[in-house]
Order: structure tokens, then sequence, then C-alpha cells
């Protein structure tokens, strides 16, 4: 009997080490597959280049109709779907369309690939584009009216120069200084700072804080000198601490506002293909403790402590099916600990993610 | 000759689509209403990822059983496969894969093997109820159709890995979409295909020929006729669906000419159905399923061109509601392929294109 009770301890012991989740710190997603509704207008979306949560909790996401096939289309098929819905699109957090706007030749400087979007501090919308001539970012009214652009259109002329961008992939905003940070980019390795109603320079730096350049190096290499293309997410924390993922290196480096290099992290750093730090969210709590980071080459979103990149949790896994990821691109969270996905390549979906805990305020 | 109305689809999927999708408009058509289940199936064991959707049929069991292909898998998606790995995901799974209603992965198998010709592009499959599984393929050589036991030990094989023989010859295949396994005869039907433009029977046990025909019960032809034609003299590729009802009504999807026609068995023409005309691309009759009551009351129709599924009364053929739209997130479709029911009237889909994932929908009503 007694050793019974000793096999079926240890048995039970057993299932929960092996659960990794059973011990888990920080928390655990599952998916809303009811999030979005279905579109308004017989839309469809194409690739998510970029998604923002505003001081609302409304969703922002611009994705790129001209990704969508022939065989997504009805004109080219006599088909009953469908249309492309315009690039800007506001949705609520119960799925609903709000608003939308945007679409190629909207402006003339419209990005030939949709992929930054920010709501600043003002509610105005900010816009900037990953493809070849994607030199410009654009600013606009949140109801879609032009305001100001930074930069023009054209192959960029390299990371020193400070009157265009090369492909910026990501904006943050920086309310105490009201100044923007643009993780540059797809052809550039900066970071380079904006004033936020000017639009004048401010500076840049590249990787551990140095002077950007353009050296051909190679990527997957978590102690480069320099950023790989592309610099491909710029968050700023509730303490001041400016998040840069320097995708196919497979690593976050942390920066002062300054410029000042603090530290690095190597997320999964065997991971090749496209890299494994795609985008990374706050877990909202008042500290912000945990790190939520698209992994787009492994399909999944990686949690892991702010404090020092230790990984504590993940979900999701590469495929089609409800809360998998296929090329998983983009991450943001809202003031309740929501996560919300979109997905590029043949992805071109968003995912709503519901947290097991409220984020301790 | 009942038709969609493509006017009153637009309208309808226009007033859904403006926010009103709450408004109960299912509720008063006929026929059964759809949900998605987007909890199955569960994630995959091994670290695996499916491929395109060529089959999926659901057994006596209510098992459903995926005939899915893994070459169909980019460098990414199978990027723990290459070598070096370049990412933690995934393996791809196995061709042959069987689920239970619950989404959990039962057994898989399958691919190129000794004694036998594996084909090149997965697609038919379907079980015989006795422990058999049928097998056929649509790649450019797949001119046979394999037996195998459920288990997957060779059974037998009919035709072989070869250039095209034409919807003339009886010891081949031309590219079949699907099979169909009727009880009573012992016989299968195969939509044969993409490759041939016939119906061909041949008996379960022996793969011996039996009977075979073209459109409208007449001996198939290969002329090459435009597609397109809902009145067409000839099945055009691919023949893409044979399912028979329980009068024995056997029914022919005819993808690419937009219609489906019915025949007995004997291939006895007896009338036929277009839908959505003027679909083009890879037309707008994919597959179809019967509703699991005593008298196959309805016929659900996936139509991957135009992303959805029809409900669809079996006794004249007029469309009573469709669900889906073009789209990737869960209950939507890219090239929704294939389509089977379980008896209590659970719908499971398979994607092919870049869409690779079956889904499951539960109905409102019990057969």
């Amino acid at each position: 009997m007694k050793n019974r009770l000793k096999l079926i301890l240890a048995l039970v012991l057993g299932a929960l080490m092996s659960s990794s989740s059973a011990f888990a710190e920080g928390p655990e997603y599952k998916v809303d597959a009811s999030w979005p509704k279905q579109l308004p207008n017989n839309w469809i979306i194409g690739q998510i280049g970029g998604m923002n949560v505003d001081a609302q909790d409304h969703i922002w996401v611009f994705q790129r109709p001209r990704s969508l096939k022939p065989v997504d289309l009805a004109e080219t098929k006599h088909a009953k779907c469908c249309i492309a819905a315009p690039s800007v699109i506001e949705f609520d957090a119960a799925g609903n369309v709000l608003s939308s706007w945007g679409g190629p030749g909207y402006n003339p400087d419209w990005p030939e690939v949709e992929h930054g979007i920010f709501v600043d501090g003002k509610n105005n919308i900010l816009l900037t584009g990953s493809g070849n001539k994607d030199g410009t970012l654009l600013k606009f009214s949140r109801d879609g009216k032009f305001l100001a652009k930074f930069g023009h259109q054209g192959p960029t002329a390299g990371s020193q120069d400070t009157s265009a961008l090369g492909g910026t992939a990501s904006i943050a905003f920086d309310p105490q200084a009201n100044e923007l940070f643009l993780s540059d980019g797809y052809f550039n390795h900066r970071v380079i700072v904006l004033d936020a109603d000017s639009l004048a320079y401010k500076r840049m730096w590249g990787a551990y804080g140095k002077p950007p350049a353009d050296m051909k190096l190679p990527n997957y290499n978590p102690k480069s000198a320099q950023f790989a293309n592309p610099v491909h997410c710029v968050r700023i924390a509730n303490d001041g601490l400016v998040y840069v993922c320097d995708r196919t290196n497979d690593r976050i480096q942390v920066f002062q506002k300054n410029g000042t290099f603090v530290k690095e992290f190597a997320i999964r750093p065997e991971t090749h293909g496209t890299g494994s730090s795609y985008d990374l969210a706050f877990w909202p709590d008042k500290n912000q403790t945990y790190l939520i980071i698209a992994d787009g080459a492994d399909g999944e979103a990686v949690i892991v402590r702010r404090e020092d990149g230790k990984e504590v949790g993940a979900f999701g896994h590469y495929g089609k099916q409800a809360g998998q990821f296929h090329n998983i691109h983009q991450i943001v969270s809202d003031s309740k600990g929501n996560i919300y996905t979109g997905e590029v390549d043949v992805g071109m979906r968003v995912q709503k993610f519901v947290p097991n805990m409220p984020p301790a305020k | 000759m009942p038709m969609s109305n493509r006017s009153t689809h637009l309208a309808v999927g226009l007033i859904a689509g403006l926010g009103l999708g709450f408004l109960p408009h299912p509720a008063a058509a006929e026929g059964p209403v759809f949900k998605v289940d987007p909890s199955w199936p569960k994630t995959l064991p091994n670290n695996w990822i499916l491929g395109q959707i060529g089959g999926l049929t659901v057994d006596g069991q209510d098992h459903i059983w995926i005939d899915q292909r893994p070459r169909s898998l980019t460098k990414d998606e199978a990027g723990a496969a290459q070598k070096p790995p370049q990412s933690k995901c995934c393996m791809p799974a196995p061709p042959i894969m069987e689920f239970d209603a619950a989404g959990n992965f039962l057994k898989g198998w399958g691919g190129p093997g000794e004694g036998y010709d594996w084909p090149e592009q997965e697609h038919a499959v379907r079980l015989d109820g006795k422990g058999n599984i049928y097998l056929a393929g649509n790649g450019a050589k797949d001119q046979m159709l394999l037996k195998f036991t459920t288990e997957g030990k060779f059974v037998k094989q009919l035709g072989k890995l070869s250039m095209p023989l034409g919807s003339k010859d009886t010891d081949s295949v031309g590219r079949v979409a699907d099979i169909f396994y009727d009880a009573p005869a012992n016989e299968l039907y195969l939509a044969d295909g993409y490759g041939n433009h016939r119906v061909m029977v041949i008996d379960a046990d022996s793969f011996a020929f039996k009977r075979m025909w073209g459109a409208y019960g007449k001996p198939p032809s290969d002329d090459n006729i435009p597609m397109y034609n809902p009145a067409s003299a000839q099945f055009a590729n691919p023949v893409h669906c044979v399912k028979i009802a329980s009068d024995g009504l056997v029914y022919v999807c005819d993808r690419s000419n937009n219609r489906i026609q019915v025949f007995q068995k004997n291939g006895t023409f007896v009338k036929e159905f277009v839908y959505d005309k003027d679909t083009r691309q890879s037309g707008s009759t994919w597959d179809i399923a019967l509703w699991p009551d005593k008298n196959n009351t309805y016929l659900l129709m996936a139509d991957g061109t135009n992303n959805l599924i029809r409900v669809i009364r079996r006794a004249d053929g007029q469309v009573l509601s469709t669900f889906g739209t073009g789209g990737r997130q869960a209950g939507q479709f890219h090239w929704v392929h294939v389509m089977a029911i379980d008896s209590k009237g659970n719908l499971y889909t398979g994607e092919v294109d870049t869409g690779k994932r079956i889904q499951k929908f539960t109905s409102n009503m019990t057969p």
C-alpha cells in the first residue's frame, strides 16, 4: 500500500514536472478565434506589415493589399470573394472595424511595402515602409488626412544619411521628450530619432550604441558589431529603456534613450532562416515584467523576463490552424494584457490571445 | 436547372459583412447551419506540420482520415527538417493521418516504399469499412490506384507511375481525384480525374474493370474542349468528386465546368445542377458531402474558388444558404478543397494552395 502510494506520488510529480506550464512563471495565453469579426464590404486582408495599440486599446493594423494574389481577389476569377481591404484598419477589442483608409496611391510617397505604424501622443498616425524605395515617414491625422513627412522615396543613401530612411520597420514614441524612435531598417543598420512635431533629425546609433555602419557582415551572430537587416522593432518601456529587435542576429539590444548601450539578450540563437526576434510587446503590469517576443522563424510567441531575457514560456506553433503562426511578424499588447498578432508571407491574418491572469497594476 | 442567384448572394454577403451578421439570417433558411470549432484538431505530436490537404474522409467510427502533402511544405515551414535545421519547427507529418472527433491524432503512415508506386502528389483517400484504405494521386505520372490496410500495409495496385494512357485505357487511371466505395456491390467509383475525363468503376477486391462513362453518361473522350461550359459534352479536368447517396444516385463534380452531374450506378445520366456558372480559375464545384440523415436531404458543396460552402437541397439542387469566405482566419477558407461529414453532422474541411489546414464545423441540427 505504502509503495503504491509512493508510486502514485512519483507519477503525479513526474506528470507535473514534465508539463512545463505547471510551474511556469508569467502569463499563459489562449487564442480567441472569434476575433476579429468577419470584415465588412467583402474585404480580405493581405500580409500584416505593422500593428499598434492606441490609448483606447484600439488595434491599428497596417496591411498590404498588394500582397494578395489573384486567387484571393474576386475580379480575377469571376468569384464572390474578395476585395482588398484598405491598408490602415482600426479594430476594437471586440473585433469590430471602426475606421479604415489608405492604400497604394493614397499619397505620392505611399510605401511600396506597408510596414511600420504608430499612433503618437497626439493621436496622429505614423507610417513607414520596407520596400526598396521606402525612405519616407508619413504622418496622417487619425482619419487619414496627410499632415507631414520626413525623408523621401528612393533607394537609401545609407546609414549615414540623416535626410531619409532605409526601409524603416517600426516606430516608437517617447512622450517625455516628444521624440520618435525608428528602427531603420530593412536597408540601413541603425536606430534614428526625430522630433515628433517638426520631424527634425535628432540622433542615431548602431549596435552597442556605436555609430551605424553598412558593412557586409554575416547574419545569425548575436555578438555582431553591427545590426543586421532588418532592424525590425523599437519599443520603449515605461522606465525609459529602449528595446531594439536585431532580427536576423537573433537578439534584442537595450539602450538608454540617448543611445547608450545597456545590455543584450540572445533569443534562441540557434535560429537561422528569417531570424527569431521579429517584434516584442510588454506585459502591461506596473514593471512590465515580461517581454512577449514574436519569433517568426520558429512560429511561436516567446515570453522572456525583461530583467534578464530568460525564457519563461511560449505559445503558438508554426502552422495555419487557429492559434498557430505562419511567419508571425507583429505582436502588440493592450492595457489588459491581451495580445494581438499579425502574420506575413502567406499567413495574412490577425489573431487575438487572452491571458490567464490580469496584469498587476 | 436551378442556379444560385449571384446578386442575391452578393447582397446577403454584403449585409452580413456590414456588421449585421449577428442577425439570424441563417435561422430563417432551411437546412443545417454550421459554426467553426477552432479547437480542432489539437496541436500535432512530434513537431509535425501539415501541407496541402489532398484528400479527407470520415470512416465508420467517425474518425477523420486525411491524405496530405508533405512535399508541399516550404523550407520555412519545414525548418526543423533542413540540414542543418534553420528553426525549431517543423517536421513534415506523414501523408496518411487519422484523427478522432475530439481532435486527437491517432495514427499516421505513408510515403514511398518497396513494392508500390507512391503518388507524386497525394489526393484521394477512402476506406471500405473492412480494414482497407484506397489512395490515389494527381501528380503528372499518377496513373495508379493503391490499396493498403488501415495500418499501412500494402495490399494491391492498379496501374503505375507512367505517362498518361487516356480515358479509353481500362488497366490504369488518370490522376484520380476522389474514390467512393459502394458496399452493396463491393465496387469502387473513381473520379478520374486530373488527366482522364471519366467515372470509372472497378471491383474493390480484384480491381477488375467493370464500367466507365463520361459526361451525360456517354463514352468518355479526351477531346480538347474549353472549360467553364456547364453544358459541355465532356467532363473537364479535373473530374473532382464522386459520391453515392443512400438512394443510389451518383454525384460527380465537374469542377471547371461549374456543375455536378447525377447518374444511376450503371452510368445512366439523371440530371445536372450548375452553380455560379460565371466562376473562372478553378471552377465552383470542388467536393460534396451528403447530410447524414436517412434520405441525405442536403448536399454540402465545397467551392475553393469562391471560398465558401453551399448548403443545397438534394432533391432539386437549390442553394439554401452558404457559409465561409476567403481568408486565413478560423472559419474562413483559402482553396477549400475537400470535405467530409460524420454521422452526427460535423463537417470537416481541408485546404490546398497555401491554405494547408483542416477545420471542423459543428452544425445546429441532429441528422
